[in-house]
């Protein structure tokens, strides 16, 4: 008995191992292959040297590496925003009294359990209505993107944040403030830096999730020359079957693929920690 | 004097991100209940005609958001089913610190963490009736009539869920060690002195000591499959004729591809909110209570 569900247990294990692996490398092995081969032999190894053509193919004809410069000043933006207005308000909720606190911070957390398709027509004509208003270009413009996704990530960034303020000691702050720094003296000297793990997690988890943002650009983002990679990605697939360069494609899905798996290769521990704390949350 | 000082600092540390919330997902958020009821479209952004319910009665008559609705249904029944099982399973084997277990640990997150378009292509060009894994691994073992996948109205609902279940697991497995890791050694220990096999102990002390942890699976799996939209969009796009539609996908075509029926649009949102806080709410309801007694 004890045999035979260890052997089950172990050929479950093996499948799913298989599962998980074996779609990824099969891209990766496609990658490198010719397109004759792509369709004639899908399981075998590449049998005609490596393609690396493939490679530059995808990244220079196929566009990806323009929409790889627009993913990368997308999350850049919003980055550069969205990290310092979060960690000043989350600063803030944690370490001062104030009326409407629990309140506002209630709204922020909400905020993490709205879906995204509730507002995408609200917003959509909003930032219509704006783009008319001001004639600053709101849609289809990388600015709307990034003023979007800072609004989107500051529920979780604000959540994590006030974590970590609320758990630094006190006693630096009031030294600090006796030395005759300001509030935001000790914010910007002493809290913000003791803060930077805190930073750190929050924004690689943005990044990931934006860099793989797909809903809310594919509404916002019309144009190829503004297209983040997941909207470029999926706009190749479907001019594939009229190109049928399916070598380029695989090459493009590993360069979308490979830098999100290092990353999360790599922070591992603080990856699950925050996925956690954000799923009990919200 | 000072105290002046403190309210104007908090005031202004608040401002940006209050503003910023406030302007791009509380407004919209308040305006997708009010447009519902609106004849409102995109040709003529200044005439919004009040209808009360009608779009609401439209959707309730038609055929296709229906369709939507129940392909959403058997997306999450049919996944929750799978994951809950397998993810069980995984979990304890994620556990042990044998080379296995580390293993399974270090791969389990792969797909939850690359993009969900790539999972959505990666699974269309696995489905793909010509270069594609499945139908060529069939065919390389001698069977016939290999169906087209996502060219065939039985086939394309089930593989979608396929590639749903394959992103999501990993999240589950996630979410159950972390349960599993919660329950007291004292208790395990006692369950295993008491000569409880692996099963019972599974049923008798596992089971009802992670309830709290099912409780957000289950609940995170009806987030996800009630707003499951690119999978189906990059794999089938709600075909063939429709027949795994969903309510978002149907929901992008009313008020994007093409159109601009924005009240329409809106009520479909709002229907597929109101739905998953239906379904969240009863499914708080049956695992309000701890079944061991203790409170949450």
């Amino acid at each position: 008995m004890k045999i035979i569900s260890r052997i089950l247990g172990g050929l479950g294990l093996a499948a799913f191992f298989a599962i998980v692996i074996v779609p990824m490398l099969w891209t990766v092995m496609s990658s490198f292959k010719t397109v004759a081969q792509i369709a004639t032999d899908p399981w075998g190894l590449p049998n005609d040297g490596l393609k690396v053509e493939n490679y530059s193919k995808a990244w220079t004809v196929s566009g990806i590496g323009d929409y790889f410069v627009n993913s990368l000043i997308v999350c850049a933006g919003t980055m550069a925003v969205l990290l310092p207005v979060a960690a000043m308000a989350s600063y803030v909720i944690a370490r001062y009294k104030f009326w409407g606190r629990e309140a506002l911070f209630g709204g922020f957390m909400g905020g993490m359990m709205v879906p995204q398709f509730l507002f995408i027509v609200p917003l959509y004509v909003l930032l219509t209505r704006i783009q008319m208003g001001t004639g600053v270009r709101l849609l289809d413009s990388h600015l709307g993107l990034v003023l979007v996704y800072i609004a989107f990530s500051l529920p979780f960034t604000v959540f994590v944040l006030t974590g970590f303020f609320q758990g630094l000691p006190e006693e630096l702050a009031e030294a600090a403030r006796l030395d005759g720094c300001g509030h935001a003296g000790v914010f910007w000297r002493i809290m913000l830096p003791l803060a930077r793990p805190g930073l750190v997690v929050a924004g690689i988890f943005n990044v990931i999730g934006l860099w793989n943002e797909y809903n809310l650009a594919l509404v916002l983002i019309s144009s190829k020359e503004n297209f983040t990679l997941p909207l470029g990605l999926a706009n190749l697939t479907n001019t594939l079957q009229y190109t049928s360069d399916w070598g380029a494609l695989f090459a493009a899905v590993v360069i979308v693929m490979g830098p999100v798996l290092a990353v999360y290769w790599l922070l591992k521990e603080k990856i699950h920690e925050a996925m956690l704390a954000g799923a009990v949350k919200g | 004097m000072k105290r002046r000082g403190e309210k104007l600092f908090i005031a202004a540390f608040l401002a940006p991100a209050v503003l910023i919330y406030a302007v791009f997902v509380v407004l919209p958020l308040i305006q997708a209940f009010w447009y519902s009821l609106f004849d409102f479209r995109g040709t003529n952004l200044d005439r919004m005609d009040f209808v009360g319910l009608k779009n609401y009665e439209r959707l309730s008559q038609d055929e296709i958001f229906h369709r939507a609705l129940i392909n959403n249904m058997m997306l999450l029944l049919g996944a929750l089913a799978v994951m809950m099982v397998l993810g069980l399973l995984l979990a304890h084997a994620a556990q042990s610190d044998k080379w296995w277990g580390k293993a399974l640990r270090s791969i389990y997150l792969f797909p939850h963490i690359i993009s969900i378009v790539i999972v959505g292509i990666l699974w269309s060009f696995i489905f793909h009736p010509t270069v594609g894994l499945v139908t060529s691994g069939l065919k390389a073992m001698g069977v016939q009539d290999i169906p087209i996948w996502m060219g065939d109205k039985n086939t394309a609902l089930p593989g979608i869920g396929v590639a749903f279940v394959w992103y999501g697991i990993g999240f589950v497995i996630m979410l159950l060690s972390a349960g599993i890791r919660g329950i007291p050694q004292d208790i395990q220990e006692a369950a295993e002195l008491d000569g409880a096999k692996s099963l019972q102990k599974f049923w008798s002390v596992t089971w009802p000591m992670i309830w709290s942890v099912r409780r957000i699976v289950v609940i995170h799996t009806i987030i996800q499959a009630l707003n499951t939209f690119a999978l189906v969009r990059l794999m089938s796009n709600g075909g063939p004729s429709r027949a795994s539609e969903v309510t978002l996908t149907y929901l992008y075509e009313r008020g994007f591809e093409g159109n601009s029926f924005y009240g329409e649009a809106t009520a479909i949102a709002v229907v597929n909110f109101v739905l998953v806080m239906i379904l969240s709410g009863i499914v708080m309801l049956i695992f309000r209570k701890d079944p061991s007694g203790r409170t949450a």
